[in-house]
């Protein structure tokens, strides 16, 4: 039973960085990730706009019949989301843990360069801890 | 040398005093520090090993003064004449210094009379760091490398101090091992002293 | 859900990892060294550390926020006491503060009352026009340029150079807009 079906990271100008599936129903072909990570950038800034008060901050929650997306953008405009089951909680946390994991485990790796796509080995075995973590958390309810 | 300037505290460096070592910064700090030593390391070489010796030189000088600093304020200026003796100093009393714990462990080598290892499961240095699989064996530890190996020869023991990744049994990532290998007149030394 | 509460630099710097100042301290001394002897000229050093401090503040910049919670800051003045009184405390466990604000605040200086990377330094005749710490400037202006704020900072005081403080200046240039991107990116 899985709670998060995957996780996405885009960088400031709306490149996907980071895509991971940890659902049923497959990896989603490269493109095709490519092109969902630069539209959900495109909404995302839309959404800033369409708000009646300046200083929105964007879409943050996204619920769907099937899925919710939980999303998280840093100040310096690097976007965090998971795409999950209809209701589950606390995402906002899981994403503040992972931003936290990148900001120790991607940034502080001499070998990564800036905006572009995270290939960083420690960060994928601390990312999957702590979605197991979090799985096995939920389970536990 | 000593700089034109004034310090307004103190007319001369020497006569401030040597801090306790108590004082601390963030491993953050640390870590974007060296990360940016390995960065800029990147950009003045052409290959790995040049990028390693580089870093390793880095680390000599560390060394070289971490041997001063340790050996007037923690030992009372006892000086190590024994192998043994600089391995634990090293093993114990430099790692705790500068890593806040002493090493994993401390082995001889079992092909070589010459070798000694010490060994991290997770090196400070390497904390945050994941070397992309087209760099090889590469380790950036090979700045601790150069630590010891200035710790060693400054102490008179010289050696060839160099970083691997052991992959070990049970572990997800493979642990950090720095191979000493002592030069002969450090052998033979140790021999006579009996 | 409620935005966490902003935390103190006091606080953020308790809960971390920490290390020896003098691990840090002789790396530091180290890098400079290298730089020293790759470079030879003091101001392409100078020039150098800037850029090193530039890398590393674009990249410091996601821990702090993530670290801290600190919300957009309203303005410049806000800022700046979230680099002295945040910032500095939570990477290097010193203290800092802000002074000598002009009339428009977009311009102070920030002075630090302990400085890590200078413990045992002292500079040689050879070196005189060396900003030994000018890896702090770099690591301001990076840091700002992620959050939209160009600046400028230089030091005014510097206690290697005979000085009897550590003083940056930080000059705001400019507020950079948040634009949607209606042009794809190159």
């Amino acid at each position: 039973m899985a709670a998060i079906y995957s996780l996405y990271i885009i960088n400031k100008s709306g490149g996907l960085i980071f895509y991971k599936d940890y659902g049923s129903k497959g990896r989603m072909d490269t493109n095709d990730s490519l092109r969902v990570a630069s539209l959900w950038h495109s909404m995302h800034a839309i959404s800033q706009q369409l708000s009646p008060i300046t200083g929105c901050s964007g879409i943050e929650l996204l619920e769907a019949d099937t899925f919710d997306l939980n999303c998280f953008q840093s100040l310096t405009g690097t976007k965090f989301f998971v795409v999950c089951e209809p209701g589950t909680q606390n995402m906002e946390v899981l994403l503040k843990f992972i931003y936290e994991l990148y900001t120790d485990y991607v940034l502080k790796n001499p070998f990564y360069e800036m905006e572009m796509p995270i290939r960083c080995e420690l960060f994928d075995i601390k990312l999957t801890q702590a979605i197991q973590k979090d799985r096995v958390a939920l389970l536990g309810r | 040398m000593i700089g034109a300037g004034k310090i307004k505290q103190y007319s001369n460096i020497l006569e401030k005093p040597l801090s306790k070592g108590k004082q601390e910064v963030s491993l953050s700090a640390f870590a974007f520090l060296f990360s940016e030593l390995v960065q800029y390391n990147q950009t003045q070489v052409d290959n790995i090993s040049e990028l390693e010796r580089r870093l390793e030189d880095a680390g000599y000088a560390v060394g070289a003064r971490v041997l001063e600093l340790l050996c007037h304020r923690d030992k009372g200026n006892r000086r190590e004449t024994r192998l043994l003796g600089i391995l634990s100093f090293v093993h114990s009393t430099v790692w705790k210094v500068l890593f806040g714990k002493v090493a994993d462990s401390l082995e001889k080598g079992t092909e070589h009379e010459d070798e000694y290892m010490i060994s991290e499961k997770d090196l400070l240095v390497n904390k945050f760091i994941s070397v992309p699989k087209d760099m090889g064996t590469f380790n950036c530890g090979a700045f601790v490398a150069g630590i010891v190996r200035g710790v060693l020869d400054g102490a008179g023991f010289p050696a060839v101090v160099t970083a691997h990744f052991v992959p070990m049994e049970g572990l997800q990532r493979p642990r950090t091992t720095i191979l000493i290998k002592f030069a002969e007149e450090v052998l033979q030394r140790e021999a006579r002293l009996g | 859900m409620a935005p966490a509460a902003p935390r103190s630099g006091e606080a953020i710097f308790s809960s971390v990892d920490r290390v020896n100042a003098e691990l840090f301290t002789l790396t530091y001394g180290a890098i400079v060294r290298q730089l020293l002897n790759d470079l030879e000229e003091v101001e392409e050093v100078n020039k150098q550390l800037d850029q090193m401090g530039y890398n590393i503040g674009i990249r410091l910049i996601d821990e702090f926020l993530a670290k801290s919670n600190v919300s957009r800051c309203v303005d410049f003045k806000e800022t700046a006491d979230m680099i002295a009184k945040v910032g500095f405390k939570m990477f290097l466990g010193v203290t800092a503060s802000v002074t000598k604000w002009d009339a428009d605040g977009s311009c102070c200086s920030i002075v630090l009352e302990e400085n890590p990377l200078v413990d045992f330094v002292e500079l040689p005749d050879t070196c005189q026009g060396l900003y030994y710490c000018n890896i702090l400037s770099g690591v301001i202006r990076g840091a700002l340029e992620m959050v939209a704020m160009k600046t400028e900072v230089t030091w005014i005081r510097d206690m290697l150079r005979g000085d009897d403080a550590y003083e940056l200046q930080v000059k705001l240039l400019s507020q950079l807009p948040e634009e949607y991107p209606y042009k794809d990116d190159e």
